[in-house]
């Protein structure tokens, strides 16, 4: 297994973590409207934060890895990524336009006073956070099959 | 329209160089073990400097290594 894909792999962990985290805390709150409570609402920021600095440490440790040592990931790897975030891309920026679409038809039937402030916020995070899972999962994936060189 | 496949001949290629190692024939190419398995299971078509460096490696031309079949 080379470098690249351990990071795939801690990627999907770190993250697949953290939305197992969300569906405990919102059954918690019996709703996904975790601002409602304080402590949820804090809970939820700080376990997003917690795994963002993880992948940023993990990325960090990773790049001064592939520097210093010799082939640890070559063009597979970056032809192997390059594919998987275009796919994340994809992905997330549609999860991004479907919660946008929600965010309007809630504005258009109730008016912009329903519209909770941390919602954004939220549309966000989860639009990042389907990226990064979109990312791994896409990478593993695509190890396992046939890649071209410059594939995309 | 006809559809192309690049195929190798690196395993037959290792063999013939005293069962060179794919670890040593990444070292000497520049790249990881896992692609050289990647290349002999068909499962990556590599750049033209990774082919060149493969066939450097061995001491053999391009064509030697690399088949292009229609």
């Amino acid at each position: 297994m080379t470098l690249s894909q351990k990071t795939a792999w801690a990627q999907l962990g770190i993250f697949g973590a953290l939305v197992i985290s969300w569906v405990v805390l919102f059954s918690m709150k019996g709703t996904i409207f975790y601002w409602e409570d304080e402590t949820i609402k804090m809970t939820f920021y700080w376990l997003c934060a917690a795994a963002f600095a993880v992948l940023v440490i993990m990325n960090v440790t990773a790049g001064i890895l592939k520097n210093r040592l010799k082939a640890v990931a070559d063009e597979r790897d970056k032809s192997i990524f390059r594919k998987a975030s275009l796919w994340a891309t994809g992905v997330s920026y549609s999860v991004v336009a479907v919660l946008l679409l929600v965010l309007a038809i809630i504005y258009m039937d109730s008016g912009s006073e329903t519209i909770p402030v941390y919602f954004p916020l939220f549309i966000v995070i989860v639009g990042g956070v389907s990226l990064l899972l979109t990312q791994a999962i896409t990478a593993l994936l695509f190890y396992g099959r046939k890649v071209n060189y410059g594939d995309s | 329209m006809a559809t192309a496949r690049i195929s190798n001949r690196i395993r037959r290629l290792r063999f013939d160089h005293g069962e060179m190692t794919q670890e040593e024939l990444a070292e000497r190419a520049g790249c990881t073990r896992q692609t050289i398995i990647a290349l002999e299971q068909g499962k990556y078509v590599p750049s033209i400097e990774l082919a060149f460096k493969i066939a450097l490696a061995f001491g053999v031309t391009l064509e030697e290594v690399f088949q292009y079949e229609e």
